[in-house]
């Protein structure tokens, strides 16, 4: 009989922990991606200086298979897009995800054992909004994703306490693009990637007057 | 202790009462300031892209009125900026001023001081400027978080060793309150003044017309303000700077390395960030 309650006891705290795998496909997806991310991050093997090219290609890897690049460049040039032919525009959306991808995982690398917690999770028709929390020693980062669904669901904007990275980017080109032309824009870009290939201290990057 | 000897209580009250009677003044000033005339946006009206956007930054669905180009966000994004001159070259200033000064210091600090010590730090100071925060949440007729606030304070302040340990911090309130983070800009804000214009002042950052009123009243509700002499009050407000920049080495960087115009990149994130503060 003891036995029975325990078994039955188990199942209940089993289906009290499942919430989380009850979630919808996006976020599924989502947490697929991240969980990767930290396994790679925090895989003993991967860890140290001299491992820093083998770890980034892997974490560019997973980037790749889940953030779709064109539609994240596409929303953030916004209605000058249709300015750049469509080999200009591969040419953007290549060198706009390595630029990303450069900063950001280096950022990521600074990776301490901050715990993700998926919040909410809101699917209208293709698209899909993840709000997540990340809880960090001394606060609580809200990042929320924004996701379309092509084969598979794809991130196109990260939103950081309430900054739209998107929508960061969107301002920045407009902002060049009502003085400069769009290959004066695209050049821009590859000169910052050539920039910090060439290791120069952040400190004299400073992006040219606007 | 003998150095503080001009926080009477007395003072302190003169204080209070000094701040509260220019906070109102200013809240006027900034009342009327919103109708400027002749301020444009920063930059062109976005469209496209922007206009299928679901849901807006903090995942509500996006509530548009017909004719209405952007949401409220986006709009506030594009507080004017007609001192783009001053503001830039204030923008290298402090950029410098974090490459050369603050960002080494905060380094050698770090590298002395392990991570935990420094978080107390930032517990001490974050509990010292609970003035701000309750003067603010009341002023927005928070009451419930403004006394959950409170209670925060005499706990961490009595049995946290003067606020260095966080012990309420697992503590939850009964029911969800609004976020206690507040500030006086924040309250203009919630009271319904507009930004008015972006502004960026050397050693502070960037601000707008409305958070630099915001910000001269929480000066008055600082404590450390009242420091004697004077640069006891700088140094302590120096070094919870440099405790805070400790723990957030790499953001600035990271921003400014992706961005291709960090100017515009910062203040959008500025912009935004506030206006999420202020409906938190």
């Amino acid at each position: 009989m003891k036995k029975i309650f325990c078994v039955f006891g188990l199942f209940l705290l089993m289906l009290s922990f499942s919430s989380a795998a009850l979630a919808g496909e996006p976020q599924d997806r989502l947490k697929g991606g991240i969980d990767k991310v930290i396994s790679i991050l925090s895989d003993p093997a991967l860890k140290g200086a001299s491992k820093r090219t083998d770890r980034q290609a892997k974490l560019r890897a997973v980037a790749d298979s889940f953030f779709d690049w064109r539609e994240l460049s596409k929303r953030a040039v916004a209605e000058n897009w249709s300015k750049y032919t469509p080999k200009q525009q591969d040419d953007f959306v290549g060198s706009f995800s390595e630029l990303l991808q450069k900063t950001y995982i280096r950022k990521l690398e600074k990776y301490n054992n901050e715990k993700v917690n998926y919040t909410k999770e809101q699917i209208e028709g293709n698209q899909a909004f993840i709000s997540t929390v990340v809880v960090m020693k001394d606060k609580s980062i809200p990042i929320n994703y924004v996701m379309i669904k092509r084969d598979q669901w794809m991130v196109y904007d990260v939103v950081v306490e309430g900054v739209s990275l998107v929508k960061n980017y969107r301002s920045q080109f407009a902002k060049v693009l009502s003085k400069e032309s769009p290959e004066a824009l695209l050049q821009r870009i590859k000169d910052k990637i050539k920039a910090l290939d060439d290791g120069k201290n952040v400190d004299d990057i400073v992006g040219k007057e606007g | 202790m003998k150095k503080r000897s001009g926080l009477t209580l007395r003072g302190i009250a003169r204080h209070v009462l000094a701040a509260a009677g220019l906070m109102l003044l200013l809240s006027g000033v900034c009342l009327a300031s919103e109708k400027a005339p002749g301020l444009k946006p920063a930059g062109p009206v976005l469209l496209a892209y922007g206009d299928d956007d679901i849901w807006d930054e903090t995942g509500q669905i996006v509530k548009k009125t017909p004719g209405a180009a952007m949401s409220v966000a986006d709009q506030v994004a594009e507080t004017p900026d007609p001192l783009e001159g001053w503001n830039r070259a204030m923008f290298t200033f402090n950029d410098k001023l974090y490459f050369w000064a603050v960002k080494p210091v905060a380094q050698g600090y770090s590298f002395v001081v392990p991570e935990r010590p420094r978080l107390w730090v930032h517990n001490f100071f974050h509990n010292l400027m609970y003035p701000v925060r309750f003067t603010s949440l009341m002023l927005q007729a928070k009451f419930d978080a403004a006394a959950v606030e409170t209670s925060r304070f005499i706990g961490n302040t009595a049995f946290g060793l003067g606020g260095f340990a966080d012990i309420t911090a697992d503590s939850k309130p009964y029911k969800p309150i609004p976020s206690v983070e507040q500030d006086l800009g924040l309250t203009f804000g919630y009271w319904g003044a507009g930004n008015g214009f972006y502004l960026v002042w050397p050693f502070i950052g960037p601000s707008t017309g409305r958070d630099t009123l915001g910000y001269a009243g929480d000066y008055f509700l600082t404590p450390a303000t009242y420091l004697n002499p004077w640069y006891w009050s700088m140094g302590t407000k120096g070094y919870d700077k440099v405790n805070e920049v400790s723990m957030r080495i790499g953001d600035y960087e990271a921003l400014k390395e992706a961005s291709v115009d960090p100017y515009v990149a910062l203040r959008d994130a500025y912009l935004r960030m506030r206006y999420k503060k202020m409906n938190d």
